[in-house]
């Protein structure tokens, strides 16, 4: 009987309590929605990732920009071999201003530079390329 | 079985009464000793109106000093107006070995005037009557004959509305104070309920987005799926930006006395010869290195410099 006593004190307690837990329970929803919020963002940024990846390095038009480095220099100069998306190409006394336009177009094409090699002969220059897409 | 009704025992006290010892809550009755009754008829609709203008019934009735409290109630046409000393109540029930908290409801003699129809013996010497409707104390004396034996006390005395001590006593907070903290406290928890439950509706637009993009792209729907395509990619991505920008950085290394003279990248490893033309071009170029980030090494015999790296 002793709480009868204290019975006020006990009312504005629990109401207080009650406070509590509704502001403990406002806290959690905000900080679940941070966390929702923050996790729905990395994954909007990862799919777009994923879509500008494959963007870049699967895409179909590939072929037909590898096949362009064989019309950059005349065909005397190259050696030319793809298989499987696969390309070994051996270009031979190429000027200063050739090389410089093959790798410029090499080095945009989206492709996995497996071997280049440029050696300078007297005053041309002999390039090995092999890559895969 | 009673769940609403009032069981607790009903006690009448009087100021010649014994000490009591308690060990449960009991209701308590209060004679016409411990409060000031009138009776009005006013044109009075509500009770709250009633209780309003009570103060002003008893001016000059009451002891000054004393706080009082006042209780009404209407019986037939008239309003009956009560005023009781809270405190003085209190000291009389201590007085009498009453422990406060055992005391449940308190209630007085004249809310239950309809059942006084025969004397009620208080001690020896007075005695409860009801004269004219209004329960009075008179000496046992001043009875008749006819009146014969005591009424018997019991629970039915009991009516429906009691004065709540706990609360009153003891408590820092008054009823009153303690409610309407109560409902402070209450209407922020309210708050805070709408609050979260508005916070948890907007968490769901967030994904709005996301299923945007899935839509359009339905095979990365699956996180493992894109968590591959990633793993993937990336690699991919990261070893051939490096492999372009070796090529950019050698590409801008080379000026005037300074003739690349092979470069050689594969997939790991990157090598690179530049012929110089004297000394002081080698040392501009192993400058250039050194703000790329390259090391480079002198090829013995001539000012050729060498650079090597993995990728």
């Amino acid at each position: 009987m002793t709480w009868k006593r204290y019975q006020n004190e006990l009312i504005a307690l629990i109401a207080f309590v009650f406070m509590l837990i509704a502001y403990g329970y406002k806290t959690t929803q905000v900080s679940s929605q941070a966390q929702g919020i923050a996790g729905a963002k990395h994954s909007v940024e990862e799919i777009q990732e994923v879509i500008s990846l494959q963007k870049i390095w699967a895409d179909t038009k590939t072929s037909k920009k590898v096949e362009k480095l064989q019309t950059l220099v005349p065909a005397s100069k190259i050696t030319w071999s793809n298989k499987n998306k696969k390309v070994t190409a051996s270009y031979k006394n190429l000027t200063a201003r050739e090389l410089n336009t093959l790798v410029t177009k090499i080095l945009n094409v989206p492709v996995e530079i497996e071997k280049l090699k440029i050696q300078k002969v007297a005053s041309s220059y002999d390039v090995e390329f092999k890559c895969k897409w | 079985m009673n769940f609403m009704g009032n069981t607790k025992e009903l006690l009448l006290v009087h100021p010649s009464m014994k000490p009591v010892s308690l060990t449960e809550a009991v209701n308590v009755m209060l004679p016409p000793q411990f409060y000031t009754l009138k009776k009005e008829a006013l044109p009075l609709r509500y009770a709250y109106q009633a209780k309003k203008i009570a103060p002003s019934l008893f001016d000059g009735l009451l002891e000054a000093g004393s706080h009082y409290e006042y209780m009404v109630w209407k019986e037939d046409e008239a309003w009956v107006f009560l005023a009781y000393d809270i405190e003085k109540i209190t000291a009389f029930l201590e007085s009498k070995g009453f422990a406060l908290e055992h005391v449940s409801k308190l209630f007085f003699a004249q809310q239950s005037v309809d059942l006084f129809d025969k004397p009620l013996f208080l001690g020896e010497h007075d005695a409860l009557v009801s004269l004219d409707h209004i329960v009075v104390v008179v000496p046992r004396g001043a009875l008749t004959q006819e009146d014969g034996s005591s009424l018997l006390f019991n629970n039915r005395f009991t009516p429906k509305k009691g004065i709540v001590l706990s609360g009153a006593y003891g408590s820092v907070l008054s009823l009153k104070q303690a409610s309407m903290l109560a409902a402070i406290f209450i209407l922020f928890a309210l708050m805070f309920f709408v609050e979260g439950s508005r916070y948890s509706d907007d968490s769901e637009t967030g994904e709005a987005k996301m299923q945007e993009l899935i839509s359009a792209y339905p095979a990365l729907q699956s996180k493992y799926t894109r968590d591959s395509i990633l793993t993937k990619y990336k690699a991919i991505d990261t070893a051939e930006r490096k492999k372009r920008e070796i090529v950019k950085m050698v590409s801008g290394m080379l000026f005037k006395g300074v003739t690349l003279s092979s470069l050689e990248i594969d997939a790991k490893s990157f090598k690179v010869h530049f012929t110089c033309k004297d000394a002081q071009v080698a040392k501009r170029l192993t400058l250039l290195a050194t703000k790329n980030k390259l090391k480079t090494s002198a090829i013995s015999g001539s000012h050729d410099l060498k650079i090597e790296g993995t990728l």
